[in-house]
C-alpha cells in the first residue's frame, strides 16, 4: 500500500465508508475528509471513535460546526504530502466536483511515487453501470482533479441484496475498463454479511458501514424492514 | 426490473422523470440539492424542461405557469424554501392546478440547521399558504415507497387538480437503498387537460382562462364548497397507513417515515424482552389515517407517538383517537434522530407506569 490513498469516485459509490475502513484495517493514522458536497454520512462524523484509534481526522468543515454546509478546505489538508510519518486516506466529494478539489496540491501529487488515485465503482449505481459510462467519469474526473487514476476499487453491491455473483459482474466491467485504460482492481470491498467464498482481483476488503450504522441509528443490517 | 442502488433524491428525480415530469423549476437548498443537479442533466437529455430559477418564489409562480399550460411539473426544496413557496402553493391549489412538490425537511424554525427533521408536519398538513384548502401529502419511509409515490404523484395531482406533496426527512434524502425504480404502480383513468390555457383558443373557439380571484363572496363560497369536495374525496380515497406488529400489541407506536424504520428496530428489541408494541404508520399525512385508528386491537391500552419534532401529528393523534386510549409522545428536535433505545426506554415507562 502506498503512504497515500486518495479516493475518487460517484457520489455514493462508498467512498467514506471505504475510507473509514481502510484507515481502521490498514492501521492509518490519518484521514482527510475532504468532502464538501455531503451534507451527511460524512467520515468525519465518526472522529471520536477513528480518534480513538489514533487516526487524526482532518475535516472540511469549521472546527465545533459540522452541521455546516460551507464547503471549507483546512490547511491542515496538504500535511500528509509534506509530512512523511504520515499514512493517509483522503476521502473526496463525488464526481468532478469533488475530484477538482486535488487541483490544489498539484505541486505535491504531480509525479510523485506515494500516492494511489483509486476510483471506487459500484456497478449497481446508474452512473457508473456500463463500461461507456465509467469511461466517461474517468474522464471527467482526471481532467478535473489534474490527476491520473491509478487503479479501481470494485465495490460493486446491492446492500442486503448483495451476491458474490454481483461482485464478480463489476469486476467483469472494470476488467474491460482497465484493458483499455492500463489500470487493475486494487481493492474488492466485500460487505461483512456477505456470504462468499470466491476470491476477487486486487485485495479483499471485507466492509462494515460504520456510517449507516451510526446516521441511521438502526445498527445491525441497516434496520429491518 | 432490476434493481439498483440509489441515493434518497436521486432516486426521487428519477421518479419523477419516469411519472411522465414535463418540467421542474427549483432552486437550491440542503439537504435536497442532489434532485436539481440530478434533474439538471436527465431532464435535458430527455428533452424536457428544466429551469433553475432565481429564487423559491419564482421557480413556485413558472409551476404555477406551467401547470396551467396543462404540463406535468414538479419542484422540490426543504423546509424555509417551502416555506418561501406558501403563496404559490395556495395560489396553485385556488386555481385547481396539478403540481407535485417534493419537501426535504431538515430542522427550523427560519434558516434551522441542515440534519434531518420532521418539523414541518403543521406546514405540509396544515398548509402555510391562506385559505381554505389541503394538499395531497405523503411521507414514505423507504426510497422503495418513495420512488412509487413519487410516480402515483403526478396521476393523483392531475386527477385531483391539486398540489401533491412528497414529505421526507433528510434523511431519505440523503440515504443509499436499491430500488426497483421500474416497478409498477397503480395508473388512474385522467380526463384530458380541457382546462389548461394552452395558447390554443383559436381551435377551441373559446378562451380558457386560469384565475383564484373570486370577487363576489358567494361565487367564491361555491368555489371553496367545490374544492372541498375534492378534498373530501381524498379524505375517503386517499387515506393510506400501515399497520405493524398489531396482534396482542398492548402499546402502538404512531411513527411515519424514518422513525417509522427506527421504531420497527425498537419494537424487536422489545419483543425480546417480552413487550408488544406495534406501530401504526401513516403514509398520508393529509388525509391523516384516522380510520386506522378503529382497527387498534383491544389489547392496545396507550398509544405511543414518536416524531422527529416536538409534538405536531400528536395533535392528529388526539384528534383521531378520540380519547379511546392513553396517548404519550417522544420527541428530538433540531436535526437530532432518535435512537431505538430512546423509543424502547419510551415504551418500558408507559408499561411501568401501568403495572
Amino acid at each position: 500500500m502506498k503512504r497515500i490513498t486518495i479516493l475518487t469516485g460517484h457520489y455514493g459509490s462508498g467512498k467514506s465508508e471505504i475510507a473509514v475502513n481502510l484507515a481502521l484495517q490498514k492501521k492509518l493514522n490519518t484521514l482527510v475528509d475532504l468532502d464538501v458536497i455531503n451534507p451527511y454520512f460524512r467520515s468525519r462524523s465518526l472522529y471520536e471513535m477513528l480518534n480513538k484509534h489514533g487516526i487524526d481526522v482532518i475535516e472540511s468543515t469549521i472546527e465545533n460546526a459540522s452541521g455546516s454546509d460551507l464547503p471549507f478546505i483546512s490547511s491542515r489538508g496538504s500535511r500528509p504530502f509534506v509530512n512523511t510519518d504520515l499514512m493517509a486516506v483522503y476521502d473526496l466529494g463525488g464526481t468532478r466536483h469533488g475530484a477538482k478539489l486535488m487541483k490544489q496540491f498539484d505541486a505535491f501529487t504531480t509525479n510523485s511515487e506515494e500516492i494511489d488515485f483509486l476510483m471506487v465503482v459500484n456497478i449497481y449505481r446508474p452512473e457508473t453501470e456500463t463500461v461507456e459510462k465509467i469511461m466517461t467519469a474517468i474522464d471527467d474526473i482526471e481532467s478535473a482533479s489534474q490527476l491520473r487514476i491509478t487503479g479501481f476499487i470494485n465495490n460493486s453491491n446491492l446492500m442486503e441484496y448483495t451476491e458474490p455473483s454481483m461482485i464478480l459482474k463489476g469486476q467483469e466491467i472494470l476488467e474491460s475498463v482497465g484493458k483499455i485504460k492500463n489500470l487493475s482492481i486494487k481493492y474488492t470491498c466485500v460487505e461483512e454479511h456477505v456470504e462468499c467464498h470466491e476470491t476477487f482481483l486486487g485485495e479483499t476488503i471485507i466492509l462494515r458501514r460504520y456510517l449507516a450504522e451510526k446516521a441511521l441509528a438502526i445498527g445491525g443490517k441497516y434496520g429491518k424492514r | 426490473m432490476a434493481k439498483v442502488l440509489m441515493k434518497g433524491n436521486e432516486a426521487m428525480a428519477l421518479a419523477a422523470i419516469k411519472g411522465g415530469c414535463d418540467a421542474f423549476f427549483g432552486y437550491p437548498i440542503t439537504p435536497q440539492n442532489e434532485i436539481p443537479e440530478y434533474l439538471s442533466y436527465h431532464m435535458v437529455n430527455e428533452g424536457r424542461v428544466f429551469v433553475q430559477a432565481e429564487s423559491e418564489v419564482a421557480a413556485i409562480n413558472m409551476v404555477y405557469g406551467a401547470a396551467g399550460a396543462g404540463a406535468r411539473v414538479l419542484t422540490s426544496s426543504s423546509s424555509p424554501g417551502i416555506a418561501l413557496k406558501q403563496e404559490g402553493i395556495s395560489y396553485l391549489a385556488g386555481s385547481e392546478l396539478p403540481c407535485v412538490i417534493i419537501s426535504v425537511m431538515r430542522g427550523g424554525p427560519g434558516l434551522g440547521g441542515i440534519q434531518p427533521s420532521q418539523g414541518d408536519y403543521n406546514q405540509i398538513t396544515r398548509g402555510g399558504g391562506n385559505g381554505d384548502y389541503h394538499l395531497l401529502a405523503f411521507a414514505p419511509e423507504s426510497l422503495q415507497e418513495t420512488v412509487d409515490i413519487v410516480k402515483q404523484a403526478f396521476d393523483l395531482a392531475d386527477y385531483y387538480r391539486n398540489p401533491v406533496i412528497i414529505a421526507v426527512d433528510g434523511l431519505i434524502g440523503q440515504m443509499m437503498e436499491p430500488v426497483d425504480i421500474d416497478k409498477e404502480v397503480p395508473k388512474m383513468k385522467l380526463d384530458p387537460k380541457n382546462w389548461a390555457a394552452e395558447g390554443k383558443s383559436g381551435e377551441r373557439g373559446s378562451r380558457n382562462t386560469i384565475v383564484s380571484l373570486h370577487l363576489d363572496p358567494y361565487d367564491l363560497e361555491k368555489h371553496n364548497l367545490k374544492l372541498k369536495k375534492k378534498y373530501d374525496e381524498m379524505i375517503q380515497k386517499e387515506q393510506r397507513y400501515e399497520m405493524i406488529n398489531m396482534e396482542n400489541a398492548e402499546v402502538a407506536i404512531v411513527a411515519y417515515g424514518t422513525v417509522a424504520r427506527i421504531a420497527r428496530s425498537a419494537i424487536e428489541t422489545l419483543k425480546e424482552e417480552g413487550i408488544n408494541v406495534g406501530i401504526l404508520r401513516p403514509l398520508s399525512i393529509w388525509p391523516f389515517p384516522r380510520k386506522a385508528f378503529n382497527e387498534l386491537p383491544e389489547s392496545v391500552h396507550s398509544l405511543l407517538t414518536v416524531e422527529m419534532s416536538l409534538g405536531q401529528m400528536n395533535q392528529d393523534v388526539h384528534l383521531a383517537d378520540k380519547c379511546r386510549h392513553n396517548i404519550e409522545f417522544y420527541g428530538r428536535a433540531g436535526g437530532v434522530v432518535p435512537e431505538p433505545q430512546e423509543i424502547v426506554d419510551a415504551v418500558k415507562k408507559i408499561v411501568r407506569g401501568r403495572n
